[in-house]
């Protein structure tokens, strides 16, 4: 540091004062780093994250990666614990829940990921070299990735048939792409939220007053290619509100 | 010239935030005084790319940063500190620094060497392994600047940098500032007119969204000569004249 400058513009107690000041903080900063902290702060990147940063090309896209699940802890445990109860209900009833419920728990996830307002970092995110919107993208693939992990097991668990097993994995990502797309638009995860579960929700009682069968929604084949064309729209609209904005807003 | 601005202005809906601002900063502490909503965190976001103008001209180091080759190129030797610190809770100190040194797109291998400084520079170093939700508002706002200056930026924009620090903490800071702008610019904003006195070279003075006075501290000063302006100290009679001063020209001219 250097010790040199006081301000001149300063009286000379107050130059004193500030001269000594610096001195015994420069001291004490000299002696912390002779300690040599470095080794004992440094946390190696596990094979995962290293795995991603060859991937991905970007060590920094890596640990945003990694590091998702932290970030959303509360969100984890929730899903597990929802799609677990959704197990034990499948296979007490005999109907699909776990089906049903996997597509919204992994949008309320999905909706929390990132975004103005949703991430508490988000104004620094946003002057970093890696884009926030790759940033948003892989926070999004954890978030998925998790979830249908979590909605494979716990569907093998509950022993559901495999056409409803499979079936929910890409009315999934519809109802993600729907929760990403409102909560980059409105900036509110909580918007996100509850467009993911009402829209859900709204289609599989929609669904059900059309065909009389409420798992019509995880089960017609005749709806999957609008799901995921409806997925693209609304990513494509979660990438138009997280570009930078013109000038004038 | 590290900062180059011309005519720049930033609006949001009918609010004017700033309001043709033209700037030129190299190496150095460039201080950027002004009231609440003179238009200081916009300018500064601006600069940190984090939004675009509205309308004029910005050139940061060297490049244009209206396009994606130029912002990247940008962002990668540019530290910002935001008004307002997001964080996440669960991170270490030394996990926050690391994070954005990684998105910096810094060298993996340099990484954990350049963290450790920067911790150790800001006096962080015993509570690296520290959540960030266990620390005090001084030691969240040094954290903040410990991942400013992991890259070693050459554009440092720090927005009210010293709030929550201590005197002695203060008075560690201005030092580093100091050190940091023999090869940096560093563009603080503050409303702590003994911060720029201290640590300034240069000093701008915003008001409603323009720059109503640039100069030295030691011209800021001068300018408290015959008037009756309020203030604790020449430097804070200077700031207070330049204020009124301006606000009597804006008040004639409607």
């Amino acid at each position: 540091m250097n010790t040199d400058e006081t301000g001149p513009r300063l009286g000379g107690f107050e130059v004193r004062l500030e001269t000594e000041l610096v001195r015994v903080v420069a001291e004490r900063a000299a002696a912390v780093a002779r300690t040599e902290t470095a080794p004992s702060m440094w946390r190696r990147p596990g094979r995962l994250e290293l795995a991603a940063g060859r991937l991905l090309r970007s060590p920094g896209l890596a640990r945003a990666l990694v590091t998702t699940p932290s970030l959303l802890l509360l969100w984890l445990i929730a899903s597990a614990v929802v799609l677990a109860a959704g197990a034990v209900a499948t296979l007490s009833s005999g109907r699909p829940w776990v089906a049903l419920m996997a597509p919204a728990v992994a949008a309320a996830g999905i909706a929390y990921a990132y975004g103005p307002g949703i991430d508490p970092a988000w104004e620094l995110s946003r002057s970093m070299a890696v884009s926030d919107r790759l940033v948003l993208l892989v926070r999004a693939l954890a978030v998925f990735g998790l979830d249908a992990g979590l909605g494979v097991a716990a569907s093998a668990a509950s022993g559901t048939a495999a056409g409803i097993t499979f079936g929910w994995l890409v009315p999934m990502t519809a109802v993600c792409a729907l929760a990403l797309a409102v909560a980059t638009v409105s900036r509110s995860a909580n918007a996100g939220v509850a467009a993911g579960l009402g829209g859900w929700a709204l289609l599989i009682v929609s669904e059900q007053a059309a065909t009389g069968r409420y798992t019509e929604a995880v089960t017609s084949s005749g709806l999957m290619l609008p799901y995921l064309a409806f997925a693209a729209a609304c990513v494509a609209v979660a990438l138009c509100a997280t570009r930078i904005p013109k000038g004038t807003s | 010239m590290n900062v180059e601005i011309a005519d720049l202005t930033r609006r949001f809906g009918r609010t004017q935030a700033v309001a043709g601002v033209d700037l030129e900063a190299g190496p150095g502490v460039f201080g950027l005084l002004g009231p609440n909503g003179a238009g200081k965190t916009t300018l500064l976001r601006m600069l940190a790319t984090v939004i675009p103008p509205s309308s004029g001209t910005l050139r940061l180091l060297g490049r244009d940063p209206g396009g994606y080759g130029g912002r990247r190129q940008i962002r990668r030797r540019l530290g910002y500190l935001p008004q307002n610190l997001g964080y996440y809770p669960g991170f270490t100190v030394a996990d926050f620094v690391e994070y954005f040194a990684l998105l910096k797109e810094m060298p993996p291998g340099r990484v954990p060497a350049v963290v450790a400084a920067a911790v150790e520079r800001v006096d962080l170093g015993d509570k690296a392994r520290s959540k960030l939700r266990t620390l005090s508002g001084g030691m969240l706002r040094r954290a903040g600047i410990a991942q400013a200056i992991v890259n070693e930026p050459d554009l440092l924009l720090l927005d009210e940098p010293t709030a929550g620090l201590d005197p002695e903490q203060r008075v560690a800071f201005r030092a580093l500032l100091r050190d940091l702008a023999q090869r940096a610019t560093v563009i603080v904003s503050t409303h702590l007119v003994e911060d720029v006195g201290a640590a300034c070279s240069e000093v701008a003075v915003m008001d409603t969204g323009r720059i109503v006075f640039h100069g030295t501290p030691d011209e800021l000063t001068v300018r408290a000569e015959g008037t009756d302006a309020a203030g604790d100290s020449q430097l804070e009679r200077g700031y207070s004249a330049v204020l009124a001063a301006a606000r009597a020209t804006a008040g004639a001219r409607s």
